[in-house]
């Protein structure tokens, strides 16, 4: 890892800047447009039926592939150390991932059936089975939407686990990427991801994953303008920020660095990676008979086991500015986690004259 | 010289004229049995040996070769199933042909969900077939040819120059066709002897060609440098080179040996016995 010369960021070997996202839980609906903006664009081919480069999933749940928060990759050791073992990692199966399910529309439609339209046999897993269960008893059930892209991270075990360094951090913005020219298709990448973000194309035979839009970052598209990540564009309630990490100007710095109020997911995996979270902050619990109590509603043991323990601090922090807010003071982590305005929120083209 | 050391004598010389005939009759089949990695190429003008199932492989002699995990830095690269594979080949009107036998108790044949891994077999051989290259695909400075085939029915022709640069031809020039019956995968690869253009193996080069196999179980999750590989070995064509007679020395001068130390031991015995008298 090397420090940036221009700031104090520490960005991978080889790595002149480093993309990065931030997502505010808080304003997830679950509404599945990233996830559909994103397959729309770059996996409707053949092999990649299952694949979803962007998932949205319920937390407290297993999740999509459907357990892989124990699915093993990353790397071992403590925080610190050196990155230079992997943890073994297992390749989800097919069921894991949820296989489409048949209908009974002919019979509906055709035989004159008239059960209701439901799958046939074998509709017992799927992306979003457990979509809203969540955790908890009533009045104090809780649960929350996880988005999750490919966290472009900056020790990658992915990348490490490639015998044929077939995958590569992209030396100008850290975009980690399948070069499917050399990929063999032998998914140690999928097995070595701990957030299982790499996808093996049962067509093509090769694996891919998300490439963080990067043919829009690079104005591609046809009118050659710029554009930030589709899941991040498309996303109703705009709770995505895109920039670089180590632009110092940009709000993702100051949330990730300054106000320490985005935080990884499950950094004890050690691949450090650059999609950020503002960790979910519910109200508080309530009696049988509706009072509120100064409980915390979801366990912050759970949020601990998500985002490290760096989650009570930044949640304080929030809470400490909101309470400025209300007392009529201004904050900047208040309008930043605010930002109404595209130019602020998605910051692509600070690096280009470098 | 007395009747009894006479009698000694002579006794000790038939016994051991007895030892080193039956010494040297004993090391005959011995000496010409094949050198442990020499896999001979027999000629079959006219034979049409694509087939794996072709008559004419029942009169090739085959080889049986051991294989043992690859070293390699992929995950469980110990875990490998396959210990052997037979191999056969044959020269014919300028076809070069490479038949692998192996048993297997799962036939692999898909890679089309996310766990699934195809059996598949290699055979490997150096670019220039004057020096032996690195036997894990080669080195930067000396490349390896592949003859890849999986069992999903797909065949490449590799070149390599050291782990991780395996690097498929467009043009593949190497055909294979598998059969799978009883446990056993058969594998004949066909290629003509002679080569045109860079980085392909030139099999009418030499009569001692340097050969190394690879074989893969799906179904036991293996795949890149997770496999079961042979050492060098070599195709002989026609009688090869004629080396030093080693092994005839050898067993010569082990029946000597052998004579010296009954004959001794024999007179030593009588001429105690008569020292008795």
């Amino acid at each position: 890892m090397s420090t940036n010369e221009e700031t104090n960021i520490n960005v991978a070997d080889g790595v002149d800047h480093q993309v990065a996202m931030v997502m505010d839980l808080n304003k997830c609906i679950g509404c599945q447009t990233c996830t559909i903006a994103c397959k729309d664009l770059w996996t409707e081919g053949g092999g990649t039926d299952y694949m979803y480069w962007n998932n949205v999933e319920t937390k407290p749940g297993e999740g999509y592939p459907r357990g892989w928060e124990d699915s093993g990759g990353g790397w071992q050791g403590e925080q610190g150390e050196a990155h230079t073992d992997r943890q073994p990692g297992d390749i989800p199966s097919r069921e894991e991932y949820g296989r489409p399910w048949e209908f009974n529309h002919s019979e509906i439609m055709y035989e004159g059936s008239d059960e209701p339209l439901r799958p046939r046999d074998g509709a017992e897993w799927g992306p979003n089975w457990d979509e809203d269960q969540g955790a908890g008893e009533y009045p104090n059930s809780y649960y929350f939407y996880l988005p999750r892209i490919c966290n472009h991270c900056t020790h990658p075990s992915c990348v490490e686990a490639c015998p044929r360094q077939a995958l590569y951090k992209r030396e100008e913005d850290g975009i980690v990427l399948v070069d499917q020219e050399r990929c063999r298709g032998y998914r140690y990448c999928v097995e070595g991801c701990p957030y299982k973000k790499v996808y093996y194309n049962t067509v093509s035979k090769k694996s891919e994953k998300c490439i963080f839009c990067y043919p829009r970052l690079e104005g591609e598209g046809p009118d050659g303008e710029t554009y930030a990540p589709a899941c991040a564009e498309e996303c109703p309630p705009q709770l995505r920020l895109v920039g670089f990490l180590d632009d110092e100007d940009g709000p993702i710095y100051k949330l990730v660095e300054e106000y320490e109020v985005a935080l990884p997911l499950h950094p004890e995996f050690r691949t450090q990676p650059n999609v950020y979270y503002i960790p979910p902050y519910a109200p508080g619990q309530h009696t049988e008979d509706g009072e509120s109590v100064d409980v915390d509603r979801i366990p912050r043991e759970y949020l601990r086991d998500l985002f490290g323990d760096g989650v009570d601090e930044a949640l304080n922090t929030i809470e400490r500015e909101r309470q400025r807010v209300r007392q009529g003071a201004d904050s900047e982590l208040m309008e930043l986690l605010q930002h109404k305005n595209p130019a602020k929120q998605y910051r692509l083209g600070v690096f280009d004259d470098d | 010289m007395t009747d009894d050391t006479v009698r000694a004598l002579t006794t000790a010389l038939v016994v051991g004229a007895l030892v080193l005939c039956s010494t040297v009759a004993l090391a005959s089949p011995l000496v010409e049995a094949r050198p442990a990695h020499e896999i001979p190429v027999a000629e079959r003008p006219g034979a049409d040996l694509a087939d794996p199932t072709a008559e004419g492989w029942t009169s090739v002699p085959a080889s049986d070769v051991a294989l043992s995990s690859a070293p390699s830095s992929v995950p469980n690269a110990d875990d490998t199933s396959i210990e052997r594979v037979h191999v056969q080949a044959v020269r014919s009107d300028g076809q070069f042909y490479v038949r692998l036998q192996w048993d297997d108790p799962t036939r692999n044949v898909s890679a089309g969900t996310p766990r699934q891994f195809t059996d598949a077999a290699a055979v490997q051989f150096p670019v220039n077939t004057s020096s032996r290259p690195p036997i894990a695909m080669g080195g930067q400075d000396n490349r390896v040819n592949v003859w890849y085939w999986t069992g999903n029915g797909g065949t490449q022709e590799l070149l390599a120059g050291g782990a991780g640069s395996t690097t498929p031809f467009t043009s593949p020039t190497v055909d294979a066709n598998a059969t799978y019956g009883n446990g056993t995968w058969t594998v004949v690869y066909a290629r003509d002897v002679a080569t045109e253009g860079a980085n392909r193996t030139d099999l009418g080069s030499t009569d001692t060609l340097d050969v190394a196999f690879a074989v893969w179980n799906g179904g036991n999750d293996e795949r890149a440098g997770r496999k079961a590989v042979s050492e060098w070995h070599y195709f002989l064509t026609g009688s090869g080179p004629q080396g030093p007679p080693y092994q005839t020395l050898l067993w010569t001068l082990a029946g000597l040996a052998i004579v010296t130390v009954v004959g001794v031991t024999a007179f030593g015995v009588l001429r105690s016995r008569g020292g008795g008298n």
